[in-house]
C-alpha cells in the first residue's frame, strides 16, 4: 500500500530553491532514511510533503483535509519544544489528540498506547516528571514517545536521533523499524550514515534540492558518491551482514 | 499532592460565588446582612432595594464578568504565544478601546449621548481586531501578533497621549485620567446589557482554543501535524479578546494585571496544561477582581480609590515574587 507520494514536489524558501521538484513513493514496510547534507532540503522536502510549508507540485499527505492528514501521518520537528511544564505522560499523550472526539476522555485504547509508546522510548520512569525537567535527550525521547502515540501510518521524523546516547539511538531507529515491520512506515532525515545503513530498507539522498540516489543503503552509500556528494573520504565495510561506514577524512 | 482538577473547579467556584455575596453586601450605604438579602430577593424596602437591585448587582456582575474575561483571555493568550509574561492587553485591543472612550470624552460626546463611551470603545476594540488580523493575516505566526499587538498599543498610546496633551479643559483632562485607571463604581445595567453579549461571544471563541493550545505545547509545526488549523486558532483567539476584552475595558476602563496574574497563579494546580487552565483562569480571574473590588470599598470608602489601582498596586509586586520564585526555580 502506497503510503505517500509525491509528484515534482518543489519548495521555496525564500529566494533559494529548497527542494526541486521531486518524486517519489513511500509504501508500507519500508524504513527510508533521508539523508544528504546540511541545506540539502531533508527538511523542507517532509515540511512541504507535510503541507506545513507552501509547496508547488503534489503530495498525498498535503491534499488531505488537517484531521484526516493527522491520523494519516506523525510528524517529528527537529526543533524540540515543550513550552510547558506538562507531565510526560501529558506530553506524550498529545499524540493521541487527531484520534480522540473534542472533549471526550482518553479511552483504554489511548491509554495503552500512550504506555507502550512510553516504554518504547524508556521515559515510561519519568511520565510523572515535568517534561521541561527532564535532560535534552531525555525530552528527546519523550517527543519521539509523542510522535510514536499517534499510530498513524507513517511517521515522520526530522533527525530524530540527535542528540541522543548510542543505547537510545539504537532504541529509536529499532522503534522506526517495528513500525516498518508491523505494516506502516516511517521517513528520517540522519546524519548518521552507519544507523540509516544498519535499519532502513531504503535510502533516498538528497543534495542541492535534489534526489541524487534512491535504493537499497548499500547501492546508494558508495565511496565515490559519499566523496561527490558530502565531500569525505569513508570507510566501507561489512560486518556480520550489516554495512559499516565511517567517515574518516574530508576530501579535497 | 495536586488537587484533583474537577475539585480545583468547585473550590474556585466557590470561592467566587463567596466574593460574589461579599460584593453584594458592601457599600456606603451599610446595610445589614438580612436586609441587604431581603431588599436585593423579596424587593422589601424601596431605599434598600434601589441600593441593592441598582447599583450593587450590577457591579457585582459586572465584577464576576469582567475578571473572567481577563483570566480566560489572559490564559489563552499566554497559551497561543507559548509566554508566561502575555497578558490581554499585548494584542492592543485594551489600548484601542481606551482610545476610542478617551475619544468620546475628548469630544464631548460622552455627555451629549450617555452610552457614547462604551460604544466608542467597543468600536475601538473592534477596529483593533480588523488591524491586527489584517498585520498578522492567515500565514502569520506567534511572532508577528506579538509584534502587530506592540505596534497597535503604542499607537494608541501615542494618540491617547495627544487627547491629553490637547485637551480642551482640565475637566476633560481629569476625566480622562480617572476613566483610563479602571473602575467599576456607578455602572448600571445597562452597562451590563451593553457588554454581556460581547463577553459571552468572546467566552464562547476562546473556549474552543483549548484543544490547539494544548497541541501548542509542542510547538507550531507540530501543533499543525495534530490536525490544528492554527489560522482558525488565531482567529477565535484575536475575536474573542477584542470581542471580551474590548467590552470590559468599554464598561470598566483598563484593569491591569487580572490577566497576568489568574493564569499565573493557578497554572501549577492544573498541571500547565493550558486547555484546563482556560476555565480554571477565568475563576481565578472572576476572584481576583471581585477581591479588589471590595478592597477598594473597604480600604478608602469615602476617596473613590480606582479599581485598576489597585490591581497594579497588589498585582506589581505580587508578580515580583512570582518572579523570584521562578528564578529559585530554575537555579
Amino acid at each position: 500500500m502506497t503510503l505517500l507520494t509525491l509528484r515534482a514536489l518543489s519548495v521555496r524558501l525564500g529566494a533559494r530553491d529548497a527542494v526541486r521538484s521531486v518524486t517519489l513513493r513511500v509504501e508500507a514496510g519500508e524504513l527510508v532514511g533521508l539523508v544528504g547534507p546540511n541545506g540539502a532540503g531533508k527538511s523542507s522536502l517532509m515540511r512541504g510533503a507535510l503541507g506545513l510549508l507552501p509547496a508547488g507540485g503534489e503530495s498525498s499527505l498535503a491534499a488531505l483535509p488537517a484531521r484526516e492528514r493527522a491520523r494519516a501521518a506523525a510528524w517529528l520537528p527537529q526543533s524540540r519544544e515543550i513550552a510547558w511544564p506538562v507531565t510526560v505522560e501529558t506530553l506524550v499523550a498529545l499524540g493521541r489528540l487527531p484520534r480522540r472526539i473534542p472533549g471526550a476522555p482518553m479511552t483504554d485504547a489511548d491509554r495503552e498506547a500512550v504506555a507502550r509508546a512510553m516504554a518504547r522510548m524508556d521515559v515510561a520512569r519519568f511520565a510523572d516528571r515535568p517534561a521541561t525537567e527532564l535532560s535534552g535527550g531525555e525530552q528527546a525521547r519523550a517527543l519521539i514517545a509523542r510522535a510514536l502515540a499517534q499510530e498513524a501510518p507513517l511517521t515522520l521524523a526530522d533527525e530524530p536521533v540527535a542528540g541522543l546516547d548510542p543505547a537510545h539511538q539504537l532504541a529509536c531507529m529499532e522503534a522506526f523499524a517495528a513500525l516498518a515491520a508491523g505494516g506502516a512506515a516511517a521517513m528520517a532525515s540522519l546524519h548518521d550514515l552507519g544507523l540509516a545503513a544498519r535499519f532502513c530498507t531504503r535510502l533516498v539522498m538528497l543534495d542541492r534540492g535534489r534526489v541524487v540516489a534512491d535504493g537499497p543503503p548499500e547501492a546508494v552509500l558508495t565511496a565515490a558518491r559519499l566523496r561527490e556528494v558530502y565531500g569525505v573520504e569513508s570507510f566501507i565495510a561489512r560486518e556480520a551482514g550489516a554495512l559499516v561506514i565511517q567517515p574518516l577524512s574530508r576530501s579535497r | 499532592m495536586r488537587l484533583p482538577y474537577p475539585w480545583l473547579l468547585a473550590a474556585l467556584g466557590l470561592l467566587v460565588a463567596a466574593l460574589f455575596c461579599a460584593s453584594l453586601l458592601i457599600g456606603p450605604a451599610g446595610l445589614g446582612l438580612a436586609d441587604g438579602l431581603a431588599a436585593l430577593l423579596a424587593g422589601r424596602g424601596e431605599a434598600e432595594t434601589l441600593v441593592m437591585r441598582e447599583i450593587r448587582a450590577p457591579r457585582a456582575v459586572l465584577g464576576l464578568m469582567i475578571g473572567a474575561t481577563l483570566g480566560l483571555s489572559g490564559a489563552a493568550l499566554q497559551g497561543y504565544l507559548r509566554n508566561p509574561l502575555a497578558e490581554p492587553g499585548l494584542l492592543g485591543v485594551t489600548g484601542a478601546a481606551s482610545l476610542g472612550a478617551v475619544a468620546a470624552i475628548y469630544t464631548g460626546l460622552s455627555l451629549l449621548i450617555p452610552l457614547a463611551l462604551p460604544l466608542m470603545a467597543l468600536g475601538g476594540a473592534a477596529l483593533a481586531a480588523l488591524m491586527l488580523l489584517g498585520l498578522a493575516g492567515a500565514r502569520g505566526g506567534a511572532l508577528t501578533l506579538i509584534l502587530a499587538g506592540v505596534a497597535l498599543s503604542a499607537l494608541c498610546g501615542a494618540l491617547t497621549a495627544l487627547a491629553l496633551n490637547l485637551s480642551p479643559n482640565p475637566f476633560a483632562a481629569t476625566e480622562i485620567m480617572f476613566w483610563m485607571m479602571g473602575s467599576l463604581a456607578d455602572r448600571s445595567w445597562l452597562h451590563v446589557q451593553l457588554a454581556a453579549p460581547f463577553m459571552l461571544a468572546g467566552w464562547a471563541a476562546l473556549a474552543v482554543a483549548g484543544r490547539g493550545l494544548d497541541a501548542l505545547t509542542l510547538g507550531e509545526d507540530a501543533a499543525a501535524s495534530l490536525g490544528v488549523r492554527l489560522d482558525r486558532l488565531r482567529l477565535a483567539l484575536v475575536l474573542g479578546t477584542a470581542a471580551s476584552v474590548g467590552a470590559a475595558t468599554a464598561v470598566a476602563g483598563g484593569v491591569g494585571f487580572v490577566g497576568l496574574v489568574a493564569p499565573h497563579l493557578l497554572r501549577r494546580a492544573v498541571g500547565a496544561r493550558p486547555a484546563r487552565l482556560l476555565p480554571a483562569a477565568a475563576l481565578g480571574g472572576a476572584a481576583l477582581l471581585l477581591a479588589a473590588d471590595i478592597a477598594v470599598r473597604l480600604v478608602a470608602p469615602e476617596r473613590d480609590l480606582k479599581l485598576g489601582v489597585l490591581t497594579a498596586l497588589v498585582g506589581a509586586p505580587f508578580f515580583l515574587r512570582l518572579v523570584l520564585s521562578t528564578r529559585r526555580g530554575l537555579a
